[in-house]
């Protein structure tokens, strides 16, 4: 007998993960109503998958699955050194999502998490009660700061839970960070002016060499656009910069780009950021020897690999130079250490 | 290699004749090999599978891009056919649990499986066996979870002394076919291209030798840089003779690691 032929590629979310707890929950049984042919597979904790050993993140970014969990500690996390508070007076992220859709191999969490899957947490609602509390004084919450929430809000749908909860909520203030093309799942929405769209760009060569499985600068592009058209409050963040060669005309040319799609008026503010990681993070990157990015002679003082001071300095003068002839200065924020 | 485990000579035999292995007593453990195959017949029960699973995998060990499939026969609840091939995703001991990650594309149907420490002789409710969480323990110590699977063939309906030798061989020699899709499947996912060749590492090593331990990490890290950079560029060792002062080894490093990283 001839077994039949299999399908050519894997496809995304083939396995669905389940925790036994969670094989009720309204998020649960939305999501495998989408999921109808993928593989179930019904578990006691998401740790015996996600964190079991001998995984291979490098093999597993090709074949990601979906793992759905109960989150049982904390959700929210202070902000780290990593990263702008924006001025606000509390600055938490939220974890309710582990692992990225995407595959940008100078992302952090190949170094943090020791599986390429993704984990949701199907009970958001903990997160909104873990917060309350602080709600009596300006708040910024990052909730897609360990992922890219938009990227699978038509699978999570947390974004749109984020953005109810925030309409209640006169202190708190939201950043959804993205590189997703996906803002026609917020269109419908009335947009909040305490809620930050901020998009990730990088020059087309950029995406298309370090960040894998990601949409196209065009459609980041058109996507911000729509979303500054519909109302939304919008930042537009060149970070992480990676210096490469031509990296003066790739990202010169990158600004150009941008506000011939985007009057510079529309931009609350654009985040210029040249590459930073742990060290840490670093060495379980290097141990994937994926991309060159690991392997640059970073200067590493307080546990931070940056580019040297000097490359780091003419990244900012670079960027800056070209960016104030859109943009003043007072609405655009950089990254660099503090010496 | 493809590392090919069974628990019974009777699972063995189909595999032996279609691969035209031929027996290897290296091991006090019933072992058959070709250049590219090496079958090991573990005897029935988890124990059993996990002592000759570390033993021959300590003894040959695993190589980048090389794969572990158990084949055999398992019992199963009568929503499975007899003869059906099943491949494991999740096999339970207890309070254990073990994930074999499937990162390809396949047509088998797919089943979670219970390891006994006895043949299922009552109503089950899902597939069992005898030696898979044994074999999976061992195997994981060599193997990343992507690079193992589990093909089980339903054999009975949980009712263990319908099943004979005859039949046994009759059901594995009428699987060779998925087998050797899942072999080429898992293969394929399992692939792995080294950043350096053989050669390259030998030079590499013979550099380091003349640098401290951080020193060559610096190295290593540039190398790997511009290989990863450039990857059809050779690497651009300097050809002058490395200086015996300490001072001039450190300065040649200097420039060839800003060489290979500009």
């Amino acid at each position: 007998m001839t077994p039949s032929s299999p399908p050519s590629h894997t496809k995304l979310f083939s396995h669905l993960y389940i925790e036994k707890g969670v094989l009720d929950h309204p998020r649960t049984r939305a999501i495998l109503a989408k999921f109808d042919a993928s593989k179930i597979v019904v578990i006691d904790h998401y740790k015996e998958v996600f964190n079991r050993p001998s995984q291979s993140f490098a093999a597993q970014s090709h074949a990601k699955k979906l793992i759905l969990a109960h989150k049982e500690g904390k959700f929210l996390h202070e902000g780290s050194p990593y990263s702008d508070g924006f001025g606000h007076r509390q600055f938490f992220y939220a974890s309710s999502v582990m692992g990225c859709l995407y595959d940008c191999d100078y992302c952090y969490l190949q170094g943090l998490y020791p599986s390429a899957n993704t984990v949701l947490f199907v009970n958001l609602e903990d997160a909104f009660a873990q917060l309350l509390p602080y709600l009596g004084h300006d708040t910024l919450v990052a909730t897609s700061y360990d992922t890219d929430t938009l990227a699978i809000e038509s699978l999570s749908g947390q974004t749109r839970q984020w953005l109810s909860f925030a309409e209640r909520h006169p202190n708190l203030h939201l950043e959804i960070r993205t590189k997703s093309a996906n803002f026609r799942s917020l269109r419908e929405l009335v947009p909040n002016p305490r809620v930050t769209l901020a998009w990730t760009l990088s020059p087309q060569a950029i995406i298309e060499r370090y960040e894998h499985a990601t949409p196209s600068l065009e459609s980041r592009l058109k996507a911000a656009k729509d979303a500054v058209e519909a109302g939304w409050k919008v930042r537009l963040c060149i970070d992480p910069v990676i210096h490469t060669e031509g990296f003066e005309t790739l990202y010169t040319d990158l600004i150009d780009t941008i506000f011939a799609s985007l009057d510079p008026e529309s931009v609350h503010q654009l985040t210029l950021g040249s590459f930073r990681m742990s060290q840490n993070h670093l060495r379980s990157l290097k141990k994937l020897r994926r991309s060159d990015v690991a392997f640059y002679p970073y200067e590493v003082r307080d546990e931070m690999a940056t580019y040297p001071q000097a490359i780091e300095q003419h990244i900012l003068e670079v960027l800056l130079a070209k960016a104030t002839l859109y943009i003043p200065m007072e609405r655009i924020r950089t990254w660099q250490r503090q010496s | 290699m493809i590392y090919l485990i069974t628990a019974l000579d009777a699972e063995a035999r189909p595999l032996i004749e279609h691969y035209r292995l031929k027996r290897d007593l290296s091991l006090p453990y019933t072992l058959y090999t070709n250049r590219e195959i090496l079958l090991l017949v573990t005897q029935p029960g988890k124990i059993n599978a996990m002592m000759a699973t570390s033993a021959v995998l300590g003894w040959r060990k695993p190589k980048n891009g090389d794969i572990l499939i158990n084949v055999g026969i398992c019992g199963a609840p009568p929503a499975y056919g007899i003869g059906e091939p099943l491949l494991i995703h999740q096999i339970s001991d207890g309070e254990r649990r073990y994930y074999p990650d499937i990162l390809y594309p396949h047509a088998l149907r797919e089943s979670s499986l219970l390891c006994l420490d006895n043949p299922a002789d009552a109503p089950c409710d899902v597939p069992v066996d005898m030696e898979s969480s044994g074999l999976f323990a061992a195997a994981t110590r060599f193997f990343q979870v992507h690079r193992l699977a589990f093909l089980k063939i339903v054999s009975d309906h949980c009712n263990p002394s319908a099943v004979t030798k005859e039949g046994v061989m009759a059901l594995v020699r009428s699987r060779i076919p998925e087998l050797e899709h899942l072999i080429t499947a898992l293969r394929e996912s399992s692939a792995e291209s080294p950043l350096f060749t053989p050669e390259e590492e030998k030079t590499i090593g013979g550099w380091k030798e003349h640098f401290t331990a951080a020193q060559g990490v610096r190295l290593e890290d540039a190398l790997c840089y511009f290989r990863l950079k450039h990857p059809t560029s050779p690497l651009p060792f300097p050809s002058p003779q490395i200086p015996a002062s300490k001072r001039e080894r450190s300065v040649l490093l200097d420039t060839f690691i800003a060489t290979l990283t500009h």
